[in-house]
């Protein structure tokens, strides 16, 4: 008994010291021919004696050689495969050059923002609508309560095609298109292009994009408009931003609102901020109850429906939310400015 | 509107530092765009809104204030030193057109010395921008600024006649305003108008001749309502803002008439004025007072909370409302003149939540009662499409709508453009017909900035005429690729953008958009090269085109490089039905692939050889690619060399090489008699 024991660690020590000499892959093979060759390998041999052992001795030995035999099949594999690698594997002389890298195109700003205002308001159970660009007077205007000759108007400064047709200056029209062709409850945001009569400077331009929202239903309240557009701007802008509603005057929402948040530039510390002038405030959108005149143009009775609605300029919005300082470089479409909207 | 902190102070007691006060401006949406010390006084900047001009004077701010604050109005008495003389006996008024003039006051004040005016009205003025004139002139703005009403004086000694008449301007008549311009006037316009010819236009300014001069010393002052919409047309037409019109157009109080005449007459007594006795006022048809019911229910269903009555009617009544309960919490408003703006029951329940404060609201969530199915998938495919032109490393671009008249003419776009009828600049006076020019621009801009390639798309409308009357917007994809594709790296050189760069994209688009296989054909047209352009089409369907940009036009924009665009039509191609998807088994039996190289005459193109092989009914056949295509070198004339892969594959089992060979001698004597190819 002692004598397989004493076995095991003599083959253990003089394992070790070959190993520690061999210097090609051959002479691995010979070494595993030696040990573990199946008719005369050492631990063959030994194990052949193992079998001879009684029941009690067979406890101690059998753990020892096992460990022995395991030990050697795995330093054997480890120095095999470093012998061979250089062989198999061409090796990389320099791993610090750069990489390959795949350009991909990028969106514009526009759509980038546009599509993030309009995943949070899908997230919400809203539906996308569109309308046409160029509009007649009528949904422009008249359906949504602007008399004729008012000086509302003014602040809607329009290009004109002829005397009936006109571009868009807001995307509200969309709203009549909308409720003319649908009965409540409806729930819609709708994209786009429109056009002002304005010459062009730093925060001006004659085309633009604004996204629009309506709501129309039984029991919707201002409360719901406060709500969902708060929010809206928080997910827009993030958890702490400060809003505030206040008074405001359209044609056709009323009660009117316009929505102030805080300038996200000085956070109102810069009496001489470009942004927000130093109040600390920056608009954003203006918002309302529907106004019923705007319900019975199309037929929906106010005093069984009500709604809440909303439009943003889609540019000003993102020139604050990235900080760009002039409107026009969202047209020039200079690739330095373009494909910075990559990373985002 | 600017307006004075101490003139406020003149109609309410107000004790606020002037940032808090502005704060309660914010709150009721009297919005403060800035705020300004100057000297003793500050100012505040406010925005007004077009249906509010009861705010376009220091009054009506007051009164807002004072309902906030819960404040009283205070009131003043303006005391007149009288003449003998009645007013009737100095001037004759007749209103002509009590359509367009429901009111008219008068009085005349006599012995006024024109001169400047006190150091206080003058710093009254100043603080909100006028420039004092004299003390004549300075006493009417400060009126208007104080009431919201605009008054007008003339010299009573210019008025022949002593007459006052309200008409309409005749054919041919003419006038000087008081800024030196002279005016021809139109029948729709309204006049002040003397026994003989026009001395002011109503609403709108005064003539220089009837004007105060040093030398008056009898001064007639008018205090008038006038039809809003007139004036308007009448301002616009003429080109002629004034504080006056701006008040007039928005719809100015007849009830404030005669205050204004005598407050106006009381101040110009100070200068040794005697006023006329007894105000003239014509007032054919008096304005009824409007009056709309309002709901307390109404107010909490359109706010969402509960609003006390108590609340309704403290805030209402300050504000000039005269309320009557004619059931429990059911008011009857009665609307005072000065607000226009007050007409139904929504009008009302947004004063209550004005001064209630939008801030105490709650917020609440939207509820939702029904979910909706996306109308249609376009614009989900319209993603997707400007996806797959990311990825082949196109760049999106939006460019103007509008296009220069001049510049889109070279580019016989074919469509009649639709111009401007107001166009901001000639540059800017149609609407695109093609989205390729604004490509072209974008690319020449990006060269002069260092761009060494340029390879953008943009998805946008073109608008055009379509017969006389009926306009068209459609939506349409652009791309244009030119320069480099890709820059040197150490791995690889630079790579110049080609044709097929521009084709694989819109072949890509095809694909992963589900559409069939797109085909084309070649074609002319103005905006390519001769022979380097094709039509593009689904399902034998035109849909668009590609090319070579052509070198007139590319010179025409200063491009140097070679540039291949493309135009699709989108609403037509969008409007096409993709293939609905079906998931194909994972073929478990492995394929067998052959090449075959052959020479065909040069003038064959791979369509019609991909036509052919299409033709072909050779079972097993999965797929086939051109892998080459060559000329020259050692080829003999006239010829070109194709080399493509045919892949074979059987479902069930593994193919034995002799079907193979029999599908490929099959393949290559189809092809021997169909387009005479030689085997290389």
């Amino acid at each position: 008994m002692s004598s397989l024991l004493e076995k095991i660690d003599h083959y253990r020590r003089l394992f070790a010291d070959q190993v520690s000499r061999v210097k090609e892959a051959r002479q691995v093979e010979e070494l595993r021919q030696a040990f573990l060759g199946r008719k005369k390998g050492h631990l063959t041999l030994l194990f052949e004696e193992f079998k001879t052992l009684g029941p009690d001795e067979k406890k101690s030995a059998g753990r020892l050689l096992n460990e022995l035999k395991t030990d050697i099949q795995n330093l054997l594999a480890e120095l095999e495969q470093k012998l061979q690698s250089p062989a198999r594997v061409k090796q990389l002389e320099d791993l610090t050059l750069p990489g390959r890298q795949l350009y991909w195109g990028s969106p514009h700003p526009i759509t980038l923002f546009q599509r993030e205002i309009e995943r949070i308001f899908i997230s919400m159970g809203f539906s996308v609508e569109e309308g046409p660009e160029i509009e007649t007077d009528y949904y422009n205007f008249e359906a949504l309560n602007f008399p004729p000759h008012h000086p509302a108007r003014d602040s809607w400064d329009t290009l004109y095609i002829n005397d009936k047709l006109l571009l868009r200056t807001h995307t509200s029209p969309v709203q009549i298109r909308v409720m003319e062709k649908k009965k409540p409850p409806i729930r819609i945001i709708i994209p786009g292009k429109v056009f002002r009569r304005e010459t062009p400077d730093p925060t001006h331009l004659p085309m633009f994009y604004q996204v629009e929202g309506l709501v129309v239903d039984r029991g919707i309240t201002f409360a719901h408009l406060k709500g969902t557009l708060e929010y809206f701007i928080k997910t827009l802008f993030g958890e702490k931003i400060k809003l505030r509603f206040r008074p405001s005057f359209f044609p056709f929402t009323e009660p009117s609102a316009e929505v102030d948040i805080e300038c996200i530039v000085c956070g109102g510390q810069d009496a001489a901020c470009r942004v927000c002038g130093g109040s600390g405030w920056k608009e954003i959108l203006g918002a309302g109850m529907v106004d019923p005149q705007v319900f019975k143009n199309v037929n929906i009775d106010p005093e069984v429906y009500s709604g809440w609605a909303f439009g943003l300029g889609i540019d000003r919005t993102a020139m604050f939310a990235f900080q760009i300082p002039e409107i026009r470089h969202f047209y020039e479409n200079d690739l330095r400015f373009l494909r910075q909207f990559n990373r985002r | 509107m600017k307006i004075s902190y101490s003139w406020l102070k003149e109609f309410v007691n107000l004790n606020l530092p002037p940032e808090e006060l502005a704060g309660c401006l914010n709150q009721i949406g009297l919005m403060v765009e800035s705020v300004t010390p100057v000297g003793e006084d500050t100012v505040f900047e406010i925005e007004t809104y077009a249906n509010r001009p009861d705010t376009l004077g220091h009054l009506g701010v007051a009164r807002e204030i004072a309902t906030l604050l819960e404040l009283s109005l205070k009131t003043r008495n303006w005391p007149l030193k009288e003449l003998p003389q009645a007013t009737s006996g100095l001037v004759d008024i007749n209103i002509l057109d009590p359509q367009l003039c429901p009111r008219y006051c008068g009085l005349v004040v006599k012995g006024v010395r024109v001169g400047p005016s006190p150091d206080w009205l003058k710093k009254k003025l100043e603080a909100v921008g006028l420039r004092p004139i004299n003390n004549v002139v300075d006493v009417s703005n400060f009126v208007c600024f104080s009431l919201g009403q605009p008054i007008h004086t003339f010299d009573l000694k210019k008025l022949r006649g002593g007459k006052i008449k309200i008409r309409k301007a005749r054919k041919g008549e003419t006038i000087r305003t008081l800024e030196g311009q002279p005016v021809e006037l139109d029948q729709e316009m309204l006049v002040i108008a003397d026994e003989t010819t026009p001395v002011a236009i109503a609403g709108v300014i005064g003539g220089e001749e009837s004007g105060i001069t040093e030398s008056t010393t009898d001064v007639f002052i008018e205090s008038a309502n006038f039809n809003p919409v007139s004036i308007r047309l009448t301002a616009k037409k003429l080109g002629i803002s004034t504080d006056a019109s701006y008040r007039f157009e928005r719809g100015a109080d007849p009830n404030a008439a005669p205050a204004a005449a005598v407050m106006a007459a009381s101040l110009l007594c100070e200068f040794g004025g005697r006023v006329s006795r007894g105000l003239l006022d014509l007032y054919p048809v008096p304005r009824k007072p409007r009056t709309v019911t309002l709901r307390l229910r109404r107010v909490n269903e359109l706010l969402g909370l509960e609003i006390e009555p108590e609340f309704v009617v403290k805030t209402l009544s300050s504000l000039g409302l005269k309320l009557r309960e004619q059931s429990p919490r059911v008011w009857t408003a009665e609307i005072p003149t000065f607000r226009v703006d007050l007409e139904r029951e929504a009008d009302l329940v947004e004063e209550v939540a004005r001064f209630y404060g939008y801030d105490r609201i709650p917020s609440a969530v939207t509820p939702v009662k029904s979910f909706e199915l996306p109308a249609d998938r376009r614009r989900d495919r319209v993603w997707r499409l400007k996806e797959v032109l990311f990825h082949h490393g196109f760049d999106e671009v939006i460019n103007f709508s509008f296009a220069d008249p001049e510049k889109e003419l070279l580019w016989q776009t074919g469509c009649r453009p639709i111009k401007l009828k107001n166009p901001i600049s000639a540059k800017l006076s149609s609407l695109r017909t093609s989205l390729l020019p604004g490509l072209v621009e974008n690319a020449v801009w990006n060269f002069n900035r260092e761009a060494e390639g340029v390879h953008i798309f943009e998805v946008g409308n073109i608008y055009y005429w379509e017969g006389e009357e009926t306009h068209r917007e459609n939506l349409n994809l652009g791309i244009l690729t030119t320069g480099l594709r890709s820059g040197r790296t150490w791995r690889e050189a630079e790579k110049e953008t080609d044709f097929y760069v521009l084709k694989g994209a819109l072949e890509d688009v095809c694909n992963y958009l589900g559409y069939d296989q797109l085909s084309f054909e070649p074609v002319e047209h103005p905006f390519f090269e001769p022979g380097q352009a094709l039509k593009i089409l689904v399902k034998k369907e035109p849909v668009g085109l590609l090319g070579l940009l052509n070198s007139n036009l590319a010179r025409n924009y200063d491009l140097e490089r070679p540039a291949y665009c493309a135009e699709i039509d989108l609403n037509e191609l969008l409007r096409k039905q993709p293939r609905a998807f079906r998931f194909q088994p994972v073929p478990r039996f492995p394929g067998v692939s052959r090449d075959l190289s052959f020479l065909v005459e040069d003038s064959l193109t791979y369509q019609q050889i991909q036509e052919q092989l299409q033709k072909l009914n050779i079972p097993y056949l999965e797929n086939f690619l051109i892998y080459d295509r060559f000329q020259g070198k050692n080829l003999p004339p006239g010829k070109v060399s194709f080399s493509v892969r045919f892949n074979f594959r059987h479902s069930a089992r593994t193919l034995q090489t002799e079907e193979v060979d029999r599908a490929m001698q099959e393949i290559t004597s189809q092809l021997k008699s169909t387009l005479k190819i030689q085997l290389r």
